[in-house]
């Protein structure tokens, strides 16, 4: 059954109509990629899912129910969470302070539990030294952090956006790794944005493409990434659709 | 062992304190009360500023403390314990009621209207004349423990630490996280489940509730309220002077503020009647430009650097 659907799912902002109609489906354990051109709609979208925006109109089913006006907080707390393109981490919190936040709101858990529980995670990422400062970690290790920020949820559906974003080539494939990971060893149902094809490829069992708001093809990657639309859409935008 | 030796210096301080009085007299004293005064407020208006949210509505719910609490003493003829209490609950319940407004708002646009809140209670207070006596204000029958010195000072001094523990309590809780995870980003905090606006009305309502027991104390103290001394809009601005001299989103810091600028204005006082606040003004602007986050940031930062 799916985790989480959307039905003509649509956001405006004032003439400009971000996402248009869009309906979608994720079941747990999948990981679907969500592609599209620079300005596609992508990151909106999951701003509509995550609670950040309100949909114009369309609905946001997760298990069943229409979570379509739940405030963000609530959305965190019932398993859905997400990572940001731009990152923001909390400056004023240290590593596993960062990650602690998603265990004390999100799981109502104790300061002692949430402390406990985020070190666990975090030695699961592979994060160590966690009472260092977030302007003393790596790339790599902030973006384990922001996972792990998002995993702090507990959640059922995952959404990354751009996570691979500012790492190199040996690291990129660590991300892969520990992503597929994570979504295997907790059931999860990820969606995944991307603009390195050669990251959709590894690691997504399905691709929806989106252009100017809309879904222009779904399928497996191999199958959508010889679509001639989507072609043309990638030749019109970004050029690093052979990568 | 951390953990023992972090509690000695607050408890030293808070014993000295205590035995303040029996050793130096009553100017030192009604000194003491003031800085104990401002720190209380400096406290409350640091534990808002750590979801970011800067209020300039101090003076507004230290008033409303003031006023309800000379009222229901003088019209009602409620004892001064129970109008005191009563006074810091209604500043609270106002502020519960303008939260579900107030709190909508960031940025500038919450700073400007928090003040504009102070003021509309002053001017209401001081046109109804029927009601809260005008400009003149009401006299109290007689001050709290007869204006004895000694007791005024461990009444003051007790609900310093009642802000102070309120503040700590902030500082070592969930509140702690869910205050920081807003200043530094709503939007992040709000998907890891933290309810925004439920906690900054929680936040905002004791914070008020504290301005409005400040306020009560120091009317029952001195025994009379005037609208224009009991929403002085020094008691928005000082309080915020202190907590940016100290050190902010800390307890340490508007503690330490405090006690240095009440203690250095006090005594510029006496040398310039007047110029203290000219004084007061270079301090600030020298301690924006190069201190931003106070001597406790200053000197963090510095062990920092020398560490590595």
């Amino acid at each position: 059954m799916a985790k989480l659907t959307t039905k003509k799912l649509t956001k405006q902002f004032g003439g400009l109509v971000a996402v248009h109609d869009v309906s979608f489906s994720i079941v747990s354990g999948e990981i679907l990629g969500i592609i599209g051109p620079n300005g596609a709609g992508k990151t909106t979208f999951i701003n509509l899912i995550s609670g950040i925006y309100a949909p114009t109109s369309g609905t946001i089913k997760f298990e069943g129910k229409d979570i379509s006006v739940m405030p963000a907080h609530e959305r965190a707390k019932i398993g859905i969470a997400r990572t940001y393109q731009l990152i923001h981490p909390m400056e004023d919190l240290n590593l596993l302070e960062n990650v602690m936040v998603g265990f004390l709101f999100a799981g109502n858990k104790s300061m002692k539990e949430a402390r406990l529980a985020a070190t666990e995670l975090c030695t699961e990422m592979g994060l160590e030294r966690l009472e260092r400062e977030v302007s003393q970690l790596t790339m790599l290790e902030v973006k384990k952090m922001e996972i792990a920020h998002a995993l702090a949820n507990t959640p059922k559906v995952l959404f990354l956006d751009e996570i691979m974003a500012g790492l190199n080539t040996d690291e990129t494939k660590e991300m892969i790794a520990l992503v597929k990971r994570l979504a295997r060893e907790r059931n999860l149902a990820v969606g995944v944005v991307e603009h390195v094809m050669g990251v959709i490829r590894e690691l997504t069992d399905r691709v929806i493409v989106l252009e100017a708001g809309e879904i222009i093809a779904e399928g497996p990657y191999e199958i959508v990434s010889k679509n001639k639309r989507v072609i043309e859409a990638y030749l019109g935008g970004a050029t690093d659709a052979e990568n | 062992m951390k953990r023992v030796s972090s509690f000695i210096l607050p408890v030293v301080l808070v014993l000295a304190a205590v035995v303040f009085p029996l050793v130096l007299g009553p100017y030192p004293q009604t000194v003491a009360r003031t800085v104990f005064k401002y720190m209380a407020l400096a406290l409350t208006w640091d534990m808002l500023f750590r979801s970011g949210q800067v209020s300039f509505g101090v003076a507004g719910f230290f008033g409303l403390g003031t006023y309800a609490t000379v009222l229901l003493a003088v019209k009602a003829g409620f004892s001064f314990p129970l109008a005191m209490l009563l006074g810091a609950v209604i500043a609270a319940v106002f502020a519960y009621a303008l939260g579900f407004l107030v709190l909508q708002l960031r940025g500038t646009y919450f700073s400007i209207t928090t003040l504009a809140l102070a003021e509309i209670f002053r001017v209401i207070l001081r046109n109804w004349t029927s009601f809260s006596g005008g400009p003149e204000g009401i006299v109290l029958q007689q001050i709290v423990f007869g204006g004895q010195s000694k007791a005024l000072y461990w009444l003051n001094l007790g609900v310093l630490l009642v802000v102070l523990l309120v503040s700590v309590w902030l500082e070592n809780s969930k509140f702690h996280f869910a205050l920081t995870s807003i200043r530094d980003n709503e939007v992040s905090a709000q998907t890891s489940g933290v309810n925004i606006f439920r906690t900054l009305l929680i936040v905002f309502t004791i914070t008020a509730f504290l301005q409005g027991l400040v306020g009560a104390v120091d009317v029952v103290s001195y025994g009379y309220a005037m609208p224009d001394s009991a929403f002085d809009a020094n008691y928005t601005l000082l309080p915020l002077a202190m907590v940016l001299l100290g050190g902010e989103h800390s307890t340490w810091g508007p503690v330490i503020g405090s006690v240095l600028l009440g203690v250095a204005s006090e005594y510029l006082k006496l040398k310039i009647p007047y110029g203290h606040l000219l004084v007061y003004g270079v301090i600030i602007i020298l301690v924006i430009l190069f201190m931003p986050r106070g001597l406790l940031g200053f000197f963090r930062r510095k062990k920092g650097a020398n560490r590595g």
